[in-house]
């Protein structure tokens, strides 16, 4: 099956540290990440924890106060004659990859679509900007191909609301504008930095269900970045949890919901109330994510850690294999550690939680 | 902490509408005949989608807008009209308000001593500076934070601890009744639970009332007493959290119930939230009367949708 699956993204050691008037601030600290057709890798973590400049190095916009110190991200794509190509993000500059990468192949949905809309353009001719720009598409041609993508994002009427201003549409209707421009150029690569965080809940929902759908529909590989749990168990199929620039753990959603290991995913899991949650209080994870500028020995979880070994404050844990797609960074998880458990209401929910998807999937 | 329901409630609010003139010939009905009532030491949760007038509501109860119509009676004095200079003063110190962004409601200027302060210095609850400053760093351990903080300005702290001094500055006028307007969705998940944990705990040692205003049902879930769910401006369904997550009735509330994202792949991979859209659903707010569907779970609609939404299946969270 592995030899099969074609990767489109494969990140290696990827090192970045901004430099600011405070000093450098090593914002990524050795990330890994590995993405193949079709699937969905969602990165979770707290703000400051990397993931949106991660990402951002892949679409090669990082700020440009930005270094990157050590790493590659090659991207695979395929050209229109069927062709496969793999480049080299980190080599190539900002030109060539604004041509030939940001829209076409990589395209991303911001968290607020109104400010990454532009408020004096009508919505029509926002979709069609990129087919013009990238395919040098007719216009006639990309007006009705910008009516379809509009039908296919499931706003109704499309013929009249391409003429429509952002301002003249709803938050979630913005937010399927947004995909629409997206998905313009047939993108090899759909990157949703926290698409749904500015809707509500009702309108979050369709959001994902329709990204999903398209997602099916074109086969094409999604990478989220969220901090919302809840969204992550709706569409991922791989999880990677970031700490302070690192990947802490790794794995396929069902190990990363089921089976977590490292004591930060335990926390994540934990303080987010589920609706059966009994427990008076919820579980917090004490502190506040460490400020980068001040660069400390061994783990950067370790001081808000209460399961942290006084290893963690010398050397900072490798990757621990649990399976093949199974990692987290923990020294918890080394033969020599004591053993440790996860806490008791935690593993009481994820008992909780597996007999509801094992038995009929109704209950929960 | 039991609440009692058989006193008086704190803040007792009556058909209240708020409407916003935009032109002579258009007008924003903002809040429309909205009456719920709050108990003290109770959380009354309110929730429904952007624009649902949820954030209004807190906004009128604390007056800092005037009401339209209705009436708002808290602690037994109607707060709604004109006040006298008494009422006002009640009203100013017995009712606070937590903003959502902590980021924008802390005055950049300011150390944090005198934005906890500055309600002690309005209405000379000191007698002189050294109990000022004893009462400030009382509140401050209180919110867990450091009394070294007491001289540093906003821009210096984290999000959470940014969002704890808000609470401290509502804390410190020893209110019966905070309205915290969506006070955790601008925070991080692991710092939500524990802006949250304190809320609890100065509830169960302080015997505040809340109303908490947000659109994160779990949240609210595991906060609230009591929940109202708003839409369009309207009150639609009011009950104990248990009525309202066991018995949804309303199918806007059963969509808003079944669209909360749930922290368990497989059962969440397989789940389609139910649709509710207003214009298609054939249901016109302004006709719904109260009905009662048990104890104090109550529902507006009209006798005919009563009868056909009770027939309804029972939500499953899956």
């Amino acid at each position: 099956m592995a030899e099969q699956k074609e990767k489109i993204l494969k990140i290696e050691n990827l090192d970045i540290s901004f430099k600011t008037t405070a000093g450098m601030v090593h914002a990524i600290r050795g990330v890994d990440i590995d993405l193949y057709k079709g699937e969905t890798v969602a990165i979770v973590g707290e703000s400051g924890s990397g993931k949106s400049v991660t990402m951002k190095a892949a679409m090669g916009i990082l700020a440009k106060n930005a270094t990157v110190n050590a790493g590659s991200i090659r991207f695979t794509y395929t050209h229109a004659d069927g062709q496969t190509e793999t480049v080299e993000i980190l080599e190539k500059d900002k030109k060539w990859i604004r041509k030939h990468i940001n829209g076409k192949r990589i395209s991303m949905v911001f968290q607020d679509p109104m400010t990454s809309l532009d408020p004096t353009m009508n919505i029509g001719k926002q979709i069609m900007e990129g087919m013009i720009w990238h395919y040098k598409t007719k216009k006639e041609d990309a007006w009705k191909r910008a009516v379809e993508l509009l039908r296919e994002v499931g706003i109704e009427e499309p013929e009249k609301r391409m003429k429509n201003y952002p301002h003249q549409l709803s938050g979630g209707m913005r937010q399927r504008v947004v995909i629409a421009i997206a998905l313009a150029c047939d993108p090899d690569l759909l990157i949703c930095d926290e698409p749904t965080t500015a809707l509500d809940v009702t309108i979050q929902a369709k959001i994902l269900e329709l990204i999903k759908k398209i997602q099916e529909e074109r086969g094409i590989s999604v990478i989220y970045i969220t901090h919302d749990l809840g969204v992550v168990a709706k569409v991922a199929d791989y999880v990677n949890v970031m700490y302070a620039g690192k990947i802490v753990e790794k794995g396929t959603i069902n190990e990363i919901y089921y089976d977590p290991r490292h004591p930060y995913t335990w926390g994540l899991l934990s303080a987010m109330p589920d609706l059966d949650t009994a427990d008076e209080r919820l579980y917090t994870i004490p502190g506040s994510p460490p400020n980068l500028l001040h660069e400390k020995q061994g783990d950067a979880f370790a001081p808000r850690n209460k399961f942290a070994l006084d290893v963690d404050d010398k050397a900072d844990p490798p990757m621990f294999k649990i399976s093949d797609t199974h990692y987290a960074a923990t020294w918890l998880l080394d033969p020599r550690a004591p053993k440790v458990e996860m806490p008791a209401e935690l593993r009481a929910r994820i008992e909780r939680m597996k007999k509801g998807a094992g038995i009929d999937g109704s209950e929960l | 902490m039991a609440v009692n329901y058989n006193q008086e409630p704190i803040l007792k609010v009556d058909g209240l509408k708020q409407y916003f003139k935009v032109s002579n010939s258009f007008t924003v009905k903002a809040v429309d005949d909205v009456s719920f009532e709050i108990y003290p030491g109770e959380t009354y949760g309110l929730v429904g989608e952007s624009g649902s007038g949820k954030s209004t509501i807190g906004r009128s109860v604390i007056r800092l807008y005037d009401p339209t119509a209705g009436k708002i009676l808290f602690e037994g004095k109607d707060i709604s009209g004109k006040m006298s200079k008494d009422t006002q003063k009640l009203l100013r110190n017995d009712m606070q308000m937590i903003f959502q962004d902590p980021m924008a409601s802390l005055n950049p200027r300011k150390k944090v001593e005198d934005i906890i302060g500055e309600g002690l210095d309005i209405h000379h609850k000191f007698a002189n500076a050294a109990e000022r400053d004893q009462m400030v760093k009382a509140i401050l351990k209180k919110v867990g934070l450091a009394p070294e903080h007491a001289t540093r300005y906003p821009h210096q702290f984290s999000g959470g601890q940014r969002q704890r001094v808000g609470i401290a500055r509502v804390l410190i006028m020893n209110p019966k009744l905070i309205i915290a307007d969506e006070c955790i969705s601008a925070l991080d998940v692991s710092i939500q639970a524990q802006v949250v944990n304190l809320m609890k705990d100065i509830q169960e040692e302080t015997g505040t009332a809340y109303l908490f205003i947000a659109h994160d049902l779990s949240m609210v879930k595991y906060i609230s007493d009591r929940i109202g769910v708003l839409h369009l401006g309207h009150l639609l369904e009011t009950g104990t959290t248990e009525e309202i997550f066991n018995h949804p009735v309303h199918p806007y509330t059963r969509s808003l119930l079944s669209a909360i994202p749930s922290p368990n792949p497989v059962v969440e991979k397989k789940r389609v939230a139910e649709s509710y859209d207003y214009k298609t659903s054939g249901i016109d707010y302004t006709k719904g009367t109260k009905h009662l569907v048990e104890g104090s779970h109550y529902v507006r609609c009209t006798d005919e949708e009563f009868t056909e939404w009770m027939k309804k299946a029972p939500l499953v969270y899956d």
